[in-house]
């Protein structure tokens, strides 16, 4: 017999094991194509162009890339587990190892550029269904309309060729390194030992434990003010990020293992059948485990991370919008709303005004800061703040002394926290006018114009703001004193002055806004963002969940002689399923509850940054994740049961 | 009375057109109390008749009786039950658990009876301890060797003292001293508590201790032999000399 047909043959009778390892395959190259097509499609252009989301849909495919090379490096590494024994057997008949891997990868070529092939076909298909999703998301109106692209198919080829080499090596290296006796026993290795209630794993289980604190206290304090430079920033998110991810491998490494050991030890050898099949199963296979559930962990964090701000973001855009735009309409040019006016009233609609003098005063703000303002852009001794009366303010009134600041946000409180109250200089051209600042309200009074992004508003008295007027420094002020805000009387008629101001087309240089609008460009910058972190938390979700279900698969068929036994001894099919229930609330249940505790706390460090609301969205992707996860381990305890019904 | 009649059982393999027929209408009654042991070539159908005397298998045909109860009709469910209190298995391929040490191994069919812990470990103390594997308890299945496996198979079957006991080879990978050891815990079970014992082997001696002997060939049974009041030495010799008739596989194990 000679190679060729060796390597056929054995492609023909392994194609049963094969199945999983083309599942795995097919869905990731489908899914990167898919990807990589709209990435270069011009109909993404639009969405691409409005918010310069080609660098978000760069840095996604990346990821992408990485979570697939894991899946298939690890799907792969299964199937040559489960092929060892045939190795072995061609190892004792005399092949040599090189003559061994040549077969293997020869056959694994054949598959797995099939497998690529069928992947992309599928993935084209599926990349309109996406693209007109994303489409809804954005609000942008066009028809998709899809092309094969001939750069996608390259590139897709690209990275999976170099995926292929990986899996190669990685081949090479399960070869080289396996003896014809260990070959054989691959399957029956067990990975740990009840014996040793060892000290040191009872240290690296609570050192897992403290680094995981560290890495939550940390991240409490993250925004909180202690951390300002960007540098600082930075290096402290890498510290939680590195303390977290190296926690969780050594508490599932340390403690879990420890204190199943101490359960098992207790025991003393009398072990119920619920407990044979979990514990004992889950402890022979601890030293993968432990490594499995860190990635399923972190995977899981980061998906649950991610979906939420971005649907936080999704969920607080008309909050921002009003933060930005104080009314429905707003105008720092007089001409144009002039303008706008007519038309409002030449449509029949009702609206009222509100007319408020702005101006740009240097402010000198040191005394009420909190915390130092190093690494930003600020001088606390000079801060360039918009200045208004009390009198265009309604139920404010203040003292010749006194300035109130509205009107702060969230990200620059996070920042530039300030005290209760304290004294504050207002700097004209000449003099220098000492305050009592008195407070912070929330409400925003002007719009962005205004504010230099978000920016509070001092609130002074008349007299104050006269002499202010009078002591103007002319190089800091913008074009515009004047802020004029329109609302709508009746709110359905919003819609429709929005398309009037559209239609208008005032200058771009944000004079002018639409709350509305705003609103609007806000889903759609995030709707995007939305849509490719939705995409990668999906994929993760579904990566995660196949490789916890392969394991199990693989573990199944390893125990299968195991259920066998049971079954010989009178268990029936009930009550290994029992004990299975409880080995996989185990396997699912504990990544996906620390993950959903490591999301938890990253959300809360950060949410501010990327919206208003963050319980409701926040909940609902949990609840969502949860359900969707647990679907797999529905899906495996099903396989297992199939598995146990044929052991007899 | 008879604890286990079998009549006329047939068990085939394959499907419709590719049937292999390894069982062709066996019967056998099985007393209270006896010690009975299987011979017969290898391929003969010795496993295949101790698997379904004891429920493992299903029969195409025939009908088999424990305790009066026909067992050929049971539910999955009742035979599972049935298998968990009154039987025993030492089987030719050890069947340990690779993910249990072997006193977890040995204590399991003690966790369906829900016997207290202080009586298990009384039990399984003495047990191995007979069985010279007392010192193995806490290493796994895959680092013992094969007669280690089988002792510890067979202490599994013991320790929740059965009604039934079958056995499959059960000092295949033995020494003589190790199989002279656990034929006399057989025997010593045998009489003392009154397990009925089936045990298939290839080896005279281990079938010199039983009270009868069964030979099967090509799925039939072949001829009997009772021991009645002989020593088991004469017993022995006619062991030897059936099998020898029978044609040449006494010396197949040695
Ligand atoms: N699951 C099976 N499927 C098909 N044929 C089987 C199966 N099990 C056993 N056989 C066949 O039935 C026949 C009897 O097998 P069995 O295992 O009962 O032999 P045995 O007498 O126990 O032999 P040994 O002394 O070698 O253990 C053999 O020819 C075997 O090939
Ligand atoms: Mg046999």
């Amino acid at each position: 017999m000679n190679i060729n047909e060796l390597i056929f043959r054995n492609l023909k009778k392994n194609l049963k094991n094969y199945y999983l390892y083309v599942f795995a395959l097919i869905f990731s190259a489908a899914l990167y194509f898919a990807f990589v097509t709209l990435q270069y499609d011009p109909s993404m252009d639009q969405t691409k162009g409005s918010i310069k989301g080609a660098a978000a849909i760069r840095t996604a495919s990346i990821l992408l890339v990485a979570i697939v090379s894991i899946f298939l490096l690890y799907a792969n590494s299964i199937f040559i587990k489960r092929r060892s024994k045939e190795i072995g057997l061609f190892q004792l008949i005399g092949m040599t190892k090189s003559k061994i891997f040549r077969i293997l990868s020869m056959e694994n070529f054949i598959l797995y550029f099939g497998s690529l092939m069928v992947g992309i076909f599928l993935g084209f298909s599926v990349s309109k269904l996406i693209i007109m999703i994303l489409f809804k998301i954005t609000g942008v109106e066009a028809i998709a309309t899809l092309q094969f692209s001939v750069q996608a198919l390259i590139q897709t080829l690209v990275v999976f060729g170099v995926i292929y080499c990986f899996i190669m090596l990685m081949n090479y290296a399960f070869i080289k390194r396996q003896t014809i006796l260990s070959l054989f026993r691959t399957i029956s290795m067990t990975e740990g030992k009840v014996k040793k209630v060892s000290f040191l794993e009872m240290f690296i289980g609570i050192t897992g434990l403290i680094l995981i604190i560290i890495g939550y206290y940390l991240s409490s304090k993250l925004f909180e003010g202690d951390f300002t430079t960007m540098n600082e920033l930075f290096l402290v998110m890498t510290i939680i990020l590195a303390s977290v991810i190296i926690g969780t491998y050594l508490l599932y490494k340390g403690s879990v293992r420890f204190i199943l050991n101490i359960i098992r030890k207790q025991k003393n050898g009398y072990l119920n059948i619920n407990e044979v099949l979990s514990l004992s199963s889950i402890m022979f296979r601890m030293k993968s485990n432990a490594l499995l559930l860190t990635i399923i962990t972190v995977v899981s964090a980061l998906a649950i991370g991610l979906l939420s701000l971005s649907y936080i973001s999704y969920y607080s855009a008309e909050k921002m919008a009003e933060n930005y735009v104080p009314n429905d309409f707003s105008f720092a040019n007089q001409k144009d709303a002039v303008q706008f006016k007519e038309a409002l009233q030449a449509n029949k609609m009702k609206f009222s005004e509100k007319i408020v003098d702005v101006i740009q005063v240097d402010v000198n703000i040191k005394q009420i800061l909190e915390t130092g303002l190093e690494g930003m852009n600020f001088d606390p001794n000079v801060m360039t703040l918009p200045v208004i009366s009390d009198q265009d303010v309604k139920d404010i009134d203040l003292s010749a002394t006194e300035v109130l600041f509205s009107g702060f946000s969230d990200l620059l409180q996070k920042f530039m926290s300030l005290k209760d109250s304290g004294p504050i200089e207002l700097k004209g051209q000449h003099e220098i006018i000492p305050q009592n600042y008195i407070g912070l309200n929330k409400d925003t009074i002007v719009s962005t114009y205004f504010t230099n992004g978000g920016l509070p508003t001092a609130i002074v008295d008349k007299t104050v703001y006269k002499r202010l007027k009078h002591d103007i420094n002319p190089d800091i002020q913008k074009e515009s004193t004047i802020y004029i805000g329109i609302d709508m009387k009746d709110s359905a008629t919003i819609e429709k002055a929005n398309e009037i101001f559209q239609k208008m087309k005032f200058s771009d240089n944000r004079e002018n806004d639409s709350r509305l609008e705003t609103s609007n460009n806000q889903k759609q910058n995030m709707g995007l963002i939305m849509f490719i972190v939705g995409f990668l938390g999906l994929t993760f979700l579904i990566t995660s969940g196949c490789i916890l279900y392969f394991k199990q698969m693989d573990e199944s068929e390893d125990e299968k002689p195991n259920y066998t036994i049971l079954r010989k001894l009178g268990f029936t099919e009930g009550d290994l399923l029992k004990g299975i229930q409880a080995k996989q609330i185990f396997n699912f249940g504990i990544p996906l509850v620390i993950g959903l505790f490591h999301s938890y706390f990253a959300v809360q460090s950060g949410w501010f940054l990327f919206g208003s609301e963050v319980w409701t969205p926040m909940i609902i992707v949990m609840v969502l994740y949860t359900a969707l996860y647990s679907i797999f381990g529905i899906l495996s305890v099903f396989y297992y049961k199939k598995v146990i019904k044929d052991a007899l | 009375m008879h604890i286990l009649e079998a009549v006329k059982i047939h068990k085939s393999y394959g499907t419709k057109f590719n049937k292999q027929e390894v069982l062709k209408g066996v019967d056998i009654r099985i007393q209270q109390g006896e010690f009975v042991s299987i011979m017969g070539a290898s391929g003969s159908g010795k496993t295949t008749l101790l698997n379904v005397l004891s429920s493992i298998d299903k029969i195409s045909n025939g009908t088999i009786k424990i305790e009066g109860k026909e067992i050929s009709s049971m539910k999955e469910k009742q035979l599972a039950e049935f298998r968990k209190h009154h039987l025993g298995f030492i089987f030719q391929e050890y069947n340990l658990l690779d993910t249990l040490t072997v006193k977890e191994n040995i204590l399991l069919p003690l966790s369906i009876t829900k016997t207290p812990k202080k009586e298990a470990e009384q039990k399984f103390t003495t047990l191995a301890k007979e069985l010279g594997i007392y010192e193995l308890k806490d290493k796994y299945p895959n680092e013992i060797s094969g007669g280690q496996k089988q002792r510890t198979s067979a202490a599994r079957a013991f320790i929740h003292e059965p009604s039934i006991i079958f056995a499959d080879e059960p000092t295949g990978a033995l020494d003589s001293k190790s199989a002279s050891d656990l034929l006399n815990k057989l025997s010593e079970l045998n009489q003392t508590r009154k397990a009925t014992i089936i045990m298939v082997t290839h080896d005279p001696v281990a079938a010199s201790y039983c009270s009868r002997v069964i030979f099967i060939k090509d799925g039939q049974i072949y001829t009997q032999l009772n021991k009645g009041e002989e020593t088991r030495q004469t017993f022995f010799h006619d062991i030897m000399r059936t099998q020898g008739v029978l044609g040449g596989v006494q010396h197949e194990h040695q």
